[in-house]
């Protein structure tokens, strides 16, 4: 339950108090962190307000744009040659594989 | 960044063992088989990891050769069948940190409800200037990187964990070495700040937002 205080400076930025479970758990939501049934409540009340859909639309931007960071980047084959003469400095039998893999 | 003398110690008394040794034993093979099946293939992974935290190729280098020794070395610890990308994870983040830990910063987190606030706040002031639908607009991409590398831990570790790698909270939570509840309110956190600085760069860039004629 959200303080007076808070729901107050969140009329302030314009946002309303009944859209403040949203607010709060739209990450929870878009995670699948919630239950079944909070994810149900937050999915009906989104589908009725445009304010909340247009913040769950923001948000899901934001988080596609994170996840189109993950590059592939490969490991240098100079720190593959490093870590292959550490690895059979102790023993591994395997050391040879590590230069290799692409 | 410097190897700890106890560790090179160990490393060359190691060294010698194994040059003595010669034959392998049958778990020596076994042992070997592992870790090459489960744990080599991930070092493309781990190398993005800590390049991401490290933020320097060659502080990354050291990180990604420290993490594979110290797998190597506590191979016997790992649990056949459990997720060894996670694992990696969680030794590449400790050797990390153990690198940095005179300049780890400790910063109070906020609760949720401030954060819920704070988040509203975020939004309002893109909205505000119209720039709601920035993510589809522009390519952000190299401003989100940056924005990324400055944020502080333990936000970032939070932040690659889960939206950049994929990591589940559980997992993430594994590899930070802390409650599910305290990477979830990193994740925000970061995410929020990630958020603010966004804004700031769209205005640095003259960005005009959807509603500005």
């Amino acid at each position: 339950m959200m303080s007076a205080p808070a729901r107050s400076k969140l009329r302030a930025l314009g946002l309303s108090a009944n859209c403040a479970e949203v607010l709060t758990h739209l990450w929870d939501y878009l995670d699948e962190q919630v239950t079944p049934t909070s994810a149900e409540r937050l999915k009906a009340h989104i589908a009725t307000c445009a304010q909340c859909r247009q913040y769950e639309e923001y948000q899901e931007c934001f988080l596609r744009a994170m996840s189109n960071l993950k590059q592939e980047l490969n490991a240098p084959h100079s720190l593959r040659e490093r870590l292959a003469a550490r690895l059979k400095g102790q023993g591994c039998g395997c050391w040879d594989k590590v230069s290799r893999q692409p | 960044m410097p190897r700890s003398p106890g560790l090179e110690a160990e490393e060359s008394r190691l060294t010698a063992d194994a040059g003595q040794l010669g034959a392998r034993s049958a778990s020596d093979v076994e042992r070997d088989a592992a870790f090459e099946r489960d744990a080599l293939p991930w070092l493309d992974d781990v190398y993005r990891f800590a390049l991401s935290l490290t933020r320097e190729e060659s502080d990354a280098d050291d990180v990604v050769q420290e993490t594979f020794l110290r797998a190597y070395r506590s191979w016997h610890t790992f649990i056949p069948g459990t997720d060894c990308r996670r694992w990696l994870f969680t030794i590449c983040r400790n050797v990390f940190l153990r690198s940095r830990e005179r300049q780890r910063p400790t910063v109070d987190l906020e609760d949720g409800e401030q954060d819920a606030v704070a988040a509203g706040s975020v939004y309002a002031a893109a909205r505000e200037r119209g720039y709601d639908d920035i993510y589809a607009r522009l390519d952000l991409a190299p401003a989100l990187r940056e924005a990324l590398d400055e944020l502080a831990e333990p936000f970032r570790s939070a932040v690659i964990l889960v939206d950049v790698e994929d990591l589940s909270y559980e997992s993430a939570a594994e590899v930070m070495g802390v409650p599910i509840g305290t990477v979830r309110s990193r994740l925000f956190r970061g995410r929020r700040l990630l958020q603010e600085k966004l804004v700031t760069v769209a205005e640095d860039l003259g960005f005009q937002g959807a509603g500005v004629p």
